[in-house]
């Protein structure tokens, strides 16, 4: 980190303090951070393209067709929900400046109008899902909700290979930490009685020759995970940052 | 010796043709329009790049030399309907206005160009719904009879918008290829309307701007002397604002990284070019190789461009990719010196 002299930044500065009868006038107090991108991570890029949902983050050639779809960016004024940028910065490996998204970047409602649209066929959707990953894989953001709710949706599927709500609900809670008035449960129970899905527990539908298809999905799994933890470089101090 | 056919009387198939009046060999013109000229005729394009000379003054000098040529034959508002091979060239049946005729060739200029993208196809811009969304060949016609009035209203237009790449480096309307005419002609339409009237506010939506070789002038000069100006960045969609009066494009200026929605009153789309429905026609009657984006596919495509591999069959013009007039008819040229041998051996 550089020392700048304040008189060279701030030119008609004339102000000027005395200690002792020593004139000390802040010429050498002022540290200015730098602003030259001086490291860029090339890790980022190859670990986002390796992932089933990133892969089609090389075909992006920021034009923003997604980012002026984007219903977070535009309708709802998340201004900095920018996915283009988000393309941008993992494609050019600025790790400092997407760690700034961390909390961010998770919010994607997929809507899926940027990959409607984009002229590319970039997976826009999917690929910022995977950055977000990468972001998290690499120890650089927490688990998000959104993360919390894939992941046990993914176990309950898994489990009979057809969705028992009633279990989902009740492990997304615990997950959360949170409890539902019995009020709000009594009515959501009356609602998903008549649609048919209140069957849990010992009544769970179940999906036939099931177990077979589990395994084979679990282990499919665990290489993905096992890749992306294996080819993740952590994210570095410094790295990919300015200077 | 049998005539050569040339099958096309566009640019390509003009230079072609009045090429082969030169070398002095009986020349068989097919137009399926009512007209000679091509796209620059049908569209009332105004002025053509790279000099900016009117349409006539480029054309003219062909259609003369082709209008005047007692050798060349001219059949206007004529197909090929079918194609036999003969001991020496071809057997084709020519068909004008429902009557047949059959007759012998001893080789074939494939000179049948591109169409433009229809950017009906293109739903988010609005154009067929909100009538200020125009084409650029819609205002070509306009900057020709020197009234740029939006189509709504009749009102002179205070901003107009240029959209580039529609319908073209687009997986979504199946058009990867860039159209390679689209930056240089909006930017010279945009320079045009400026030139005419400075009081109208140019922008330029752009991916990125591909004046390439020396039109890069085109560009510099749009920016220097005619204060045209570029935003970097698609527009997502067009809509309407102030209670319909005007247009609203809706894009990322990603150079600023901000959502923009910049109100127009009129909106032009630089639609692409894809393979015209003759390109199509003669890929199936000759049976010629037809590359993945649809465009007729040379033998080898960089060292002859012109030879199609059918023996007896060569290519002109943006049959084969988008393509300038300037090089439509160089290609034209090179098509009857290929065309002459063949059929003189």
């Amino acid at each position: 980190m550089p020392i700048v002299e304040k008189s060279l930044v701030e030119v008609d500065r004339n102000d000027s303090v005395k200690l002792d009868g020593i004139d000390v006038s802040g010429d050498w107090s002022a540290f200015l951070r730098s602003r030259v991108v001086a490291d860029l991570d090339p890790c980022i890029l190859d670990w986002v393209k390796d992932q089933p949902l990133g892969s089609t983050i090389t075909r992006c050639w920021q034009c923003g067709t997604c980012t002026a779809s984007c219903c977070l960016h535009t309708d709802y004024g998340m201004a900095e929900f920018n996915p283009r940028y988000f393309l941008y910065l993992a494609k050019i490996g600025y790790a400092t400046e997407l760690r700034r998204y961390t909390n961010t970047i998770w919010r994607c409602l997929s809507c899926n109008k940027c990959v409607e649209r984009c002229p590319k066929g970039v997976k826009v959707e999917e690929v910022v899902h995977a950055i977000g990953r990468y972001l998290r894989v690499t120890g650089a953001a927490p688990e998000s909700p959104a993360d919390r709710f894939d992941r046990a949706f993914t176990e309950n599927l898994l489990d009979r290979g057809i969705l028992d709500e009633v279990a989902l609900f009740r492990t997304y809670e615990r997950l959360e930490g949170r409890r539902t008035p019995l009020r709000e449960m009594l009515r959501m129970g009356v609602r998903l009685f008549w649609s048919g899905r209140l069957r849990t527990g010992p009544f769970a539908n179940r999906t036939r020759g099931w177990n077979r298809m589990r395994e084979v999905l679990r282990a499919r799994l665990a290489e993905d995970e096992r890749r992306a933890l294996s080819t993740a470089s952590p994210v570095r101090a410094g790295a990919g940052g300015t200077r | 010796m049998n005539p050569i056919l040339v099958l096309g009387g566009g640019p390509a198939g003009l230079s072609a043709a009045a090429e082969l009046g030169t070398l002095g060999a009986p020349t068989l013109l097919v137009e399926r329009e009512k007209f000679l000229g091509g796209n620059p005729e049908r569209w009332r394009y105004s002025l053509l790049v790279p000099d900016l000379k009117p349409t006539a003054e480029v054309l003219g000098g062909l259609l003369r030399r082709v209008g005047e040529d007692p050798r060349i034959e001219r059949r206007l508002s004529t197909v090929i309907t079918k194609v036999e091979p003969a001991s020496k060239g071809f057997r084709v049946t020519l068909q004008t206005a429902g009557a047949e005729e059959q007759r012998d060739v001893s080789a074939v200029v494939v000179a049948t160009g591109f169409e433009h993208f229809d950017p009906h196809r293109k739903l988010e811009y609005g154009y067929g719904r909100y009538p200020d969304v125009i084409d650029f060949k819609d205002l070509e016609g306009m900057i020709t009879d020197d009234r740029i009035l939006r189509p709504s209203d009749g009102k002179p237009p205070r901003r107009i918008a240029w959209i580039l790449c529609v319908g073209s480096r687009d997986v979504q309307v199946g058009n990867p290829w860039c159209c390679r005419l689209g930056c240089a002609v909006s930017i010279k339409q945009a320079v045009e309307v400026r030139k005419r009237h400075p009081e109208i506010e140019a922008y330029v939506y752009y991916i990125d701007i591909r004046t390439y070789g020396l039109w890069e002038d085109l560009y510099w000069k749009a920016m220097e002397e005619y204060g045209v100006k570029f935003i970097r960045g698609r527009v997502g969609h067009v809509t309407l604002a102030e209670g319909g009066s005007r247009l609203l494009a809706a894009g990322e200026d990603t150079l600023l990284s901000r959502p923009t929605e910049v109100p127009f009153d009129m909106i032009v789309l630089a639609s692409g070019m894809e393979p015209g429905r003759g390109t199509t026609e003669a890929a199936r009657l000759f049976g010629l190789k037809v590359g993945p984006e649809g465009f007729l596919a040379p033998e080898v495509s960089d060292l002859n461009p012109i030879d199609s591999g059918v023996p007896g069959v060569f290519y002109a013009g943006a049959a084969t990719g988008p393509k300038a007039i300037v090089d439509s008819v160089t290609e034209g040229m090179g098509a009857a010196l290929r065309a002459y041998q063949y059929a003189r051996d």
